[in-house]
């Protein structure tokens, strides 16, 4: 069954909740860190952010993002970009991530 | 598919012996407090105190500082490190230098071995200059946090450039004062325009990062770039060519510089998103707590208060004990674990995220010793004021023996980190993956 462009956001959203922040220790899906998911083509494109420009992370937490993707959709191809505007700011954490960052 | 961005961080060989050596530098210059119980009776320029200070800022908290801002340079500097090579080549003088200089102050041979390392020592902070003003000359966006590194390094340079000029004159006596009006001088520039200025620059960035925080506006930073630039200008202007003798005047413009930094840091801990700090950002406030202490004494050493001689001398060492041993060491010892095992986590686990099941960077060291290393070091270091102060050799013995066990701890779980290796790493599953 072919999935819907708003299943496939929500269920790309869920599967990167398993990729960890390894410095703050939270997923990066309620730090805020991931700004847009879009499928066109058969091609998933990812706008990903990271808590400060210049993070050492960038390549790490890109990689991460793409293999888990792929692992989720053999059959797609995955596009993950980082981007820095708008900024990110901690206002951009969901509720439940302030509530993981209160009991860490 | 897009291929994942080269990371700007530089290779393992560059930064991780860095915090070897300064492990083993903090270790011993512990056993060396050991044996120098008797030299904290006099004056501050004594052989053992001298090997201790210089093992002190250059093998432990230079090298640390080296090693760590070869790795944040690109973070804050939003680029990559310029040259990995000179970084070596920098690494292998400042070791060297370190070794020798401390060697021939505890025999205070002020020959040609004090000459070299002297040597040795400007080229490491010239080759460390080269490497920083490159990185930051291509950096993609001028910050304030860039102008109080770059200005740093040059500070660092000034300070070296004194010290080489002191080991010299040594055996070729051609300075106009005595050796204790340079050491002032040498002594003060490192304190506040290399630690201070670096510590700032770095510091304004990492911490509220690790806060979560987002201060708005570094108008705070500003100032305190520039008060303690111009205190620091005024105070050596003063003292090498005005010779007013009024020193507080500019001890006052440092100390406001470092308050406006202190400022902006409870602006960033306001809007701050995690409710808890773990033990090493507890360890960075209790240095930053620790800042005060010479920020206080350092009046006490600029105002004639007509203090006995005895008492003076002993406030002139704790003074200096609060700034290596207090704020910085203190600092280096919380901001080690916000740094070392996210740095070594990358280096080892890179290749397997998002297809093994990886640890965290928290997981990599004891949090059991670093509770022990974080409460031996303020009993060390309490017990080592109160002994000087008191010139009590049994309790200066005890501080000694609390920061050799602080050091041990320390080294223990550094080397834990530095060995660490990927090793039964199970293939990444949604079952497994918040576990």
């Amino acid at each position: 069954m072919k999935m819907q462009t708003g299943d496939i956001e929500s269920d790309v959203l869920e599967s990167l909740k398993c990729v960890i922040d390894p410095e703050i220790g939270i997923n990066i899906v309620d730090l805020g860190l991931v700004y847009k998911v879009s499928l066109k083509d058969n091609t998933l494109h990812i706008e990903l952010t990271l808590t400060t420009p210049g993070c050492p992370m960038s390549g790490t937490l890109k990689t991460a993002v793409e293999q888990l993707l792929l692992k989720r959709y053999p059959n797609m191809a995955v596009e993950v970009e980082l981007v820095w505007l708008p900024m990110w700011t901690p206002e951009r954490i969901t509720a439940e991530g302030v509530r993981q960052l209160g009991k860490l | 598919m897009s291929t994942a961005a080269t990371s700007t961080s530089p290779g393992k060989w560059v930064v991780l012996p860095h915090f070897a050596f300064a492990a083993l530098a903090f270790l011993s210059l512990s056993v060396l407090l050991l044996f120098s119980t008797d030299a904290f009776g006099g004056h501050y320029f004594h052989p053992k105190l001298l090997a201790i200070t210089h093992v002190a800022v250059l093998g432990w908290a230079t090298m640390l500082i080296f090693g760590a801002l070869y790795q944040l340079l690109p973070v804050v500097l939003e680029g990559r490190l310029y040259s990995e090579r000179l970084a070596h080549f920098t690494f292998a003088l400042l070791s060297t230098g370190t070794i020798l200089l401390a060697y021939a102050f505890w025999n205070f041979d002020v020959s040609w071995v004090m000459h070299v390392a002297a040597c040795l020592l400007f080229l490491s902070f010239l080759l460390f200059n080269i490497n920083v003003f490159q990185t930051a000359r291509r950096a993609p966006k001028w910050t304030v946090e860039a102008d109080f590194i770059v200005t740093s390094a040059l500070w660092l340079l000034v300070t070296g450039l004194v010290g080489l000029l002191m080991a010299l004159n040594f055996s070729y006596p051609f300075l106009p004062e005595e050796h204790v009006h340079y050491l002032k001088l040498h002594a003060h520039i490192g304190m506040a325009g290399w630690f201070l200025l670096l510590i700032i620059g770095v510091g304004a960035k990492l911490i509220p990062m690790f806060l979560l925080a987002h201060p708005v506006g570094t108008g705070k930073l500003t100032w305190s770039y520039a008060c303690i630039n111009a205190g620091l200008v005024l105070f050596i202007l003063d003292h090498m060519v005005l010779r007013t003798g009024l020193l507080a005047p500019y001890a006052a413009l440092v100390t406001v510089g470092a308050v406006f930094f202190l400022l902006y840091l409870r602006d960033a801990r306001k809007t701050m998103q995690r409710k808890e700090m773990d033990l090493g950002m507890k360890q960075t406030f209790v240095a930053l707590a620790l800042l005060l202490l010479p920020l206080v004494l350092v009046f006490a050493v600029s105002i004639d208060l007509g203090l006995p001689q005895g008492v003076l001398s002993s406030v002139y060492l704790v003074y200096g004990i609060s700034v290596f041993l207090g704020f910085i060491t203190a600092l280096i010892l919380g901001q080690t674990f916000k740094t070392l095992p996210f740095i070594v986590w990358m280096h080892v686990y890179e290749a397997h995220v998002g297809k093994c099941k990886t640890p965290l960077p928290k997981d990599m060291y004891s949090h059991t010793l670093l509770r022990w290393q974080n409460i031996s070091y303020l009993v060390g270091f309490v017990l080592l004021v109160a002994g000087v102060l008191l010139r009590h050799q049994q309790v200066i013995l005890g501080g000694a023996i609390a920061f050799t066990v602080t050091a041990v701890l320390y080294a223990a779980n550094v080397f834990q980190m530095l060995v660490h290796k990927a090793h039964d790493l199970k293939p990444f599953t949604y079952e497994n993956a918040n576990r």
